[in-house]
């Protein structure tokens, strides 16, 4: 499975990659922002995209709309410290399939990524 | 400003660290900040904007940084150098992120970039006039402080 890590703080990249990584998840690509997501998404497919919100360059919610509008059918998961009620119903509205708050314990991110590739293998 | 709007952020020290440290911080007395205060070695700070404003800051001497860094990553302190400014900025994010929940406003707060200063002997400043509440913080990876200036926003402000 690869998955397309987006967040600027480079710790959380860390702590991401090392949760997947222990669960056997280990084509990981990093982003720094949304802009830099969006040209990595160009040249490469991913199986989930985790998107953190509150970046610069290009914000999460931003990015996550941006993929949508061009049409790729990669699910994204919101990983972020925006915990309010209508922040994840916007983010789910605009498209995204799940929603982690930070912080959050590495099985709860794996249960999360789990859940994700599990429902993608079901047929439609 | 007054001093119940620290609680939120107080709450989401003890939340964040015990969810990403798997510590108890202990908290010492609240104070006002004075100018006069030593600045701390490594300071992270986020601007916080909407109904209400402010900024959160989360200040560590570095051996105390260094620890929560090796801790988070489960390296020894000689391979985390680059990440510990990314560790206490991530830790006054989440911190603030919690916090901002709590005030229960519609939109929702908004939060800014973490910002990290280092060195000693500075002063924060911004925003102007502002009152700065402090609480100290002891914990098995050393001290640390919480300051916090938040207000509501004046009606027709821009």
């Amino acid at each position: 499975m690869k998955v397309l890590i987006v967040d600027d703080s480079p710790i959380m990249r860390s702590l991401i990659k090392s949760a997947l990584t222990s669960n056997g998840i280990t084509e990981l690509t990093e982003a720094e922002h949304g802009k830099q997501a969006l040209e990595t998404l160009k040249t490469g497919t991913f199986d989930l995209i985790l998107l953190d919100w509150n970046m610069p360059e290009l914000d999460g919610l931003q990015t996550l709309k941006e993929i949508k509008k061009s049409g790729l059918a990669t699910p994204v998961m919101m990983v972020t410290t925006e915990s309010e009620k209508q922040r994840v119903v916007e983010a789910i509205c605009a498209g995204a399939k799940d929603y982690l708050i930070k912080p959050f314990e590495p099985a709860g991110l794996i249960a999360k990524v789990n859940g994700i590739f599990k429902r993608a293998a079901q047929p439609a | 400003m007054d001093a119940a709007y620290v609680n939120p952020f107080l709450t989401s020290v003890g939340h964040v660290f015990r969810t990403l440290l798997k510590i108890e911080p202990q908290r010492k007395a609240i104070r006002l900040a004075t100018r006069e205060s030593p600045g701390e070695l490594i300071t992270a700070t986020i601007g916080i904007a909407g109904e209400m404003q402010g900024v959160v800051a989360l200040g560590f001497p570095l051996e105390t940084a260094t620890q929560i860094a090796c801790k988070l990553l489960g390296q020894p302190a000689d391979k985390v150098g680059e990440l510990v400014g990314s560790a206490v900025s991530e830790l006054v994010n989440m911190v603030a992120g919690a916090a901002k929940a709590k005030f229960d406003c519609d939109p929702p707060l908004t939060l800014g970039l973490p910002m990290v200063v280092r060195g000693t002997n500075y002063k924060l400043e911004y925003p102007e006039d502002a009152t700065w509440l402090e609480v100290p913080f002891e914990s098995e990876v050393g001290v640390f402080s919480l300051k916090v200036t938040m207000s509501a926003k004046m009606v027709g402000a821009a």
